[in-house]
Parts: structure tokens; C-alpha cells; sequence
């Protein structure tokens, strides 16, 4: 029984130690690639930001177009190269990690079947999770300007909303990408978008009660007005003349 | 530095016959309707005198009238068309270099939208100014209201002052006065534009006549229906107008870098003391509201200076409402240099200087009416920008360094 019992536990470990000697050359692989083409992308990154300085590339640029681009020198187009150079590199790193990660399995593995798909899938999901994010703070600062400029007192709750909105929908694209939590992400980001719209709606249209009933009052007073009478006075900020 | 001479009344008699001295009159923006009294205005300012004038061929039936038989019409197809209407555009200045060259003009007169409402004698004067002071452009100086060209008054004058050491006081006037070269060099920078189908992009020549070193005057227009712009939304105009502006501003940075003196002060009319109520409440509410939600963006680009000024203009009543003119002027250099770094996005930048510009033109029409004479406090506050240059150009060239 006890010697049954040792066998198998020695059978286990040593399957374990199987698939750890297996992993690791691949994962290895995978951590070399990446750390050796972001090293590779650093120097490119280096050699050709020294090389567009001494060609003076951003004068040359901006003298050269047709329209003059007014460059920020935090975003000059050296560093916009560059950093093309430097990020390309990394995602190429990655992908062939990916690839000799998928290479160091058999192709009938398991581990093989699960895990690259999903290391494939979680580059795609971490660039959708920047872009989203990066859409809804551009988007909120957009509807912030424009709701403080609408004079509407809501201005703030209006942009978070739209924040919510975009993140929820990006949370919800990176979590279907990496196919993890199948349709309960999707019931739960259906329930959560409609919360968000639902209260954005209630909140508006409670908000805009008073704007609703003085824009109806006013037609009302202006169906009512006979045409001789003279013209209710208007505010100044009316008639004001900006240019 | 550009000089400036002002010529307010060139008399009639001292205008010198514009076809002997090749003086070519372009009504741009001119609208089909508008083209009849436009040439019977320009009849009477010039009686028994023929010249050309350039009409764009929106008007194809145009017939003779007795009123303006003596003016040679020269109808043409603009090789830059504009959908702007109510300032000049590239498009404009293209144009107009292009057909003086084609009929040897040495000089031209440039008339925006309604140009049928500017007074014979101020078209005259305008001319005469063109022609006989010898300068290179000549700006139509209006007389608005206490409550009109309030962005002028509030960012283009004073800016323009300030970085281009150049006096008029409407330095994107609808009327002007070129000479051929103050042409060619405008439809240099015209043609930027143009050939990329920007033909609605706002040029600023007297910026470009500064840059130039070009001699610049004014022409009294005391009275003119000025054209309204396309968007009555006060955002899209002030995007497009302090945009265009800013832009203008980046482009010619090393040359208003070096521009270190300080214009004569202006001889200040005597205002009409204006009893009627103003309602600025909307506006101290825009900055309020502003100011409660804006507070994060305006942080990014205002240094703590004015956040702190800022803070207290928010606290103030609406009787006191009152926005320092070098508070103002450091808002705007620091918008100005925030577009230049482009800290935020720049159509952001542009709608978060909205509520802040309103909250100026409360200050103003708070201050005018209490008796202050409008022009006496644009003149100030130009002073305060004057005051205040060394400071744009320190954070224009050390950004990060220097952030009190």
C-alpha cells in the first residue's frame, strides 16, 4: 500500500518536473526574445535619434512641408520616430517570444493549446485597453469643455458618465478578447451600459426640467403675443459683438 | 520694428487720382446683392474718376449703371475660392496679388463683406493713406461700441501690440490698404494655404508686415456695418480666431523675441457715458460653473500665480467683478505657450479659454460702466501685455524652468 502510494507520488513529481523542464525553455525563450529586442529597439531607438539630430530632421521637416507643422519640442518628430523604433521592437520581441514559446511545445500539448492563444490575445487586449483608455479621457475632457461652455450645471457628472461609458465598453472588449468569463462579461456589461445610459438619461432630463418648461413657456408666450406688440427686451450678453 | 504713421483725415482734395497711380480696388466676400451699392458707394468716393475694380463673377448679369459707368469692372473667376465671408482669407490675399500682377497695379485696396456701408470720405481716406503716406499696409481703424469687438479689444489688439510692436488697433481689420510688395508677401504665405485647400485660413497681415519690417498705417472708418461671422457660437469663433492667432504667434517666435519696445501710448476719445443695465450675471456663472469643473484642465496650463488669482476672482461679488489686466495677460501668455507645447489637446486649450474670456468681458463692461471709458481700459490692459512680455518669452524659451 505504502509503496503503491510512494510510486505514485514519485510518478506525480516527476510529471511535474517533466512540464517544468518542458515550460521553462519555452517561457525562457519567450523572456530572452522580448528582453533581447527591447535592448535591440533601445540602441536602434538611440542610433537614430543621434542620427536625426546631426541631419537637423525636425528643421529640415518643418521647412520642407508644405504647411508649417508647429512641433512641440516635447513631440518632436525625432522622438516620434524613435519611439515607433523602440515600441515596434518590444511588440516584435513579443510576438516572437510567442512564437518560440509556441515552438518549444509539441502540438498536441496542452499547455500549448491554452497558453499561446492567450499570450497572443493578451498583446491585442493590453493595446485595446490603452486605446481605450486614452479614448475616454479624450472624450470626457471633450464633453467637460463642451458641457461647461453649454452652461450646463451637470458638466462633470455628464464627462464622468462618458468616461464610465467608454471604460466599461473597453473593460469589456478586453475581457471578451482574452475569452475569459464568456457570457457573464457579456450580461454583465449589457447590465452595466444600461445602468449608465439609464441614469445618464434620467439625470439630463432631470437637469434640463427647468431649460425643457422655459423653452415651452417661451413658445407658448410667443404663440400667445400678438405681432404689433414690441419685442420683450433682450439681455445684454445678447447683444454682444465678440468680432 | 514696423513703423506706423495714422492719417486719420486725408482730405478729398490731397487723394490722388487712383488709376494714374495703379490703384487696384478688390471687393472680396462681396455677395451677389450687395455688388450694386458696393460700386455706387465706390462711385461716390471716387466722383469722375476711373479705376479698376475686381468683382468675383458672382454676380454674371451685372449691368451697367449710371451710378458706377466710369469704374473699369474687372470680373473674375478666383482662382482660390472662399466660403468666408466676414474676415479675410487666404484665398483673399491670393487673389488679389494675382490680379494686380495680371493688370500691373502697384498698389490695392482690399474691402470686405458690406463694403457698400463704409462712407465715401473713409474710402477716400483709406486710399489716400494707401497711396500717399507710402506705407505698406494701411488698416482700417473702426469705432466700435463699448459692447462690440470685445474679442479684439480682450486678446487679438493687445497680443498684437504686445509680441509685434505694431499699433493698429484692429489688426484683423476687413479693410485694408496693400502695397504690391505687402501683397506678394501676404500670397507667399497665402499660397501655404491654398495649394494644402486651406483657402478659409485667416493670415494676420499685420503681423506678417512687422516680420517684414514694413511700414504700417491707419485709416479712420468711423462708421461700418462690420460683417458678422458665419458661427454665432462664441466657442468656434474664438477656437478659430485666438487658434489662428496662436499659431501665427509660434510661427514667428524668433522674430518677436527680439521686439523689446514699448508704443506710444494712444490718444483716448472722449466715451459717451452709457446708462443702460448690463446683465453680466450669465457670464460670472459661465466662469463659476468654469470654475468649479475646468479647475484640473486650467491647472495643466496656468501656473499656480494665476490659479491663486483666479481663486480670488471667484469669491468676488458681481459688483466688484473685477479681472486684473495682468492677470488677464498672464492667462493669455500662458494659453498662448500652452499651444505651443501643445500641453493639452488644442481644441481643449481653446474651449477652456472660453469661460476665462468671459469672465473678462464682465470685468469690462462692469468697469465701462461705471464710467471708465472702454478705450481707456483696452489701452491699459495693452500696457499690462507690454508689461508682461518678458515673461512669455522666459517660459517660451525655459518652459519648465521658469513656472512662478
Amino acid at each position: 500500500m505504502w509503496q503503491q502510494v510512494e510510486l505514485a507520488l514519485s510518478q506525480s513529481a516527476h510529471r511535474a518536473l517533466v512540464t517544468l523542464a518542458n515550460f521553462l525553455p519555452g517561457f525562457l525563450a519567450l523572456l530572452l526574445a522580448i528582453c533581447i529586442l527591447t535592448i535591440v529597439g533601445a540602441l536602434l531607438a538611440a542610433l537614430l535619434r543621434r542620427v536625426l539630430t546631426l541631419l537637423r530632421f525636425d528643421e529640415r521637416l518643418t521647412h520642407s512641408s508644405i504647411i508649417p507643422f508647429e512641433w512641440a519640442p516635447s513631440h518632436s518628430p525625432t522622438l516620434l520616430i524613435t519611439r515607433v523604433v523602440f515600441w515596434g521592437s518590444v511588440v516584435l520581441g513579443c510576438l516572437i517570444g510567442i512564437s518560440a514559446f509556441d515552438a518549444a511545445y509539441a502540438g498536441n500539448s496542452q499547455m500549448s493549446f491554452f497558453l499561446v492563444p492567450y499570450l497572443t490575445h493578451s498583446v491585442g487586449a493590453i493595446i485595446l485597453f490603452i486605446v481605450g483608455t486614452l479614448i475616454a479621457r479624450f472624450l470626457a475632457r471633450t464633453v467637460l469643455i463642451e458641457a461647461v461652455n453649454a452652461r450646463l450645471s451637470y458638466a462633470r457628472f455628464l464627462s464622468l458618465g462618458v468616461k464610465w461609458l467608454v471604460l466599461v465598453l473597453t473593460t469589456a472588449m478586453v475581457l471578451d478578447h482574452l475569452e475569459i468569463g464568456g457570457t457573464v462579461v457579456d450580461l454583465a456589461f449589457g447590465i452595466l451600459f444600461g445602468g449608465i445610459v439609464l441614469t445618464l438619461s434620467l439625470a439630463i432630463g432631470l437637469g434640463s426640467r427647468d431649460i425643457v418648461s422655459r423653452s415651452l413657456e417661451k413658445n407658448a408666450d410667443s404663440d400667445v403675443t400678438p405681432i404689433n406688440q414690441a419685442p420683450r427686451s433682450q439681455t445684454t450678453s445678447e447683444t454682444l459683438r465678440h468680432f | 520694428m514696423a513703423t506706423t504713421s495714422t492719417n486719420p483725415a486725408a482730405l478729398a482734395s490731397d487723394a490722388t487720382t487712383p488709376a494714374e497711380t495703379g490703384l487696384l480696388i478688390h471687393l472680396a466676400s462681396v455677395s451677389a446683392e450687395a455688388i450694386e451699392p458696393a460700386l455706387s458707394n465706390l462711385a461716390l468716393a471716387f466722383p469722375g474718376q476711373s479705376f479698376a475694380v475686381a468683382i468675383p463673377d458672382v454676380a454674371p448679369n451685372l449691368t451697367a449703371s449710371p451710378s458706377f459707368d466710369k469704374l473699369r469692372l474687372i470680373p473674375y473667376t478666383p482662382a482660390a475660392p472662399s466660403a468666408t465671408n466676414w474676415v479675410l482669407t487666404a484665398a483673399d490675399y491670393f487673389n488679389t496679388y494675382k490680379l494686380a500682377l495680371e493688370h500691373s497695379k502697384t498698389a490695392c485696396l482690399i474691402l470686405g463683406a458690406n463694403s457698400h456701408t463704409v462712407p465715401a470720405e473713409s474710402i477716400r481716406n483709406l486710399a489716400a493713406t494707401t497711396l500717399s503716406s507710402g506705407s505698406d499696409l494701411a488698416v482700417g481703424h473702426y469705432h466700435p461700441g463699448p459692447r462690440e469687438g470685445l474679442l479684439n479689444s480682450a486678446i487679438l489688439y493687445p497680443v498684437s501690440r504686445a509680441l509685434f510692436c505694431a499699433r493698429p488697433r484692429f489688426p484683423l481689420a476687413v479693410d485694408l490698404g496693400v502695397s504690391i510688395r505687402m501683397a506678394e508677401r501676404l500670397a507667399t504665405v497665402a499660397q501655404r494655404f491654398t495649394a494644402a485647400a486651406q483657402d478659409d485660413a485667416i493670415l494676420w497681415p499685420v503681423s506678417e508686415a512687422s516680420a517684414a519690417g514694413f511700414t504700417l498705417a491707419e485709416a479712420d472708418i468711423p462708421a461700418r456695418c462690420a460683417p458678422s461671422p458665419a458661427s454665432a457660437d462664441l466657442n468656434s469663433l474664438l477656437t478659430q480666431l485666438c487658434g489662428s492667432l496662436f499659431a501665427d504667434i509660434d510661427t514667428k517666435a524668433a522674430f518677436w523675441q527680439r521686439m523689446r519696445s514699448t508704443l506710444p501710448a494712444r490718444s483716448i476719445p472722449q466715451a459717451t457715458q452709457s446708462n443702460e443695465s448690463i446683465d453680466v450675471a450669465p457670464m460670472i456663472e459661465s466662469f463659476h460653473l468654469a470654475y468649479a469643473n475646468l479647475q484640473e484642465i486650467w491647472a495643466l496650463v496656468l501656473p499656480p500665480h494665476a490659479l491663486l488669482g483666479l481663486k480670488h476672482l471667484s469669491v468676488m461679488p458681481q459688483e466688484s467683478f473685477r479681472m486684473q489686466d495682468n492677470l488677464w495677460a498672464r492667462i493669455v501668455y500662458d494659453f498662448i505657450l500652452a499651444y505651443r507645447l501643445r500641453t493639452i489637446n488644442r481644441s481643449h486649450l481653446l474651449g477652456a479659454l472660453t469661460p476665462l474670456y468671459l469672465a473678462w468681458v464682465a470685468s469690462h463692461l462692469i468697469l465701462v460702466h461705471s464710467g471708465v471709458s472702454p478705450e481707456r481700459h483696452v489701452e491699459e490692459q495693452a500696457l499690462a501685455f507690454e508689461t508682461d512680455k518678458p515673461y512669455l518669452v522666459s517660459r517660451w524659451r525655459w518652459p519648465d524652468r521658469f513656472n512662478p
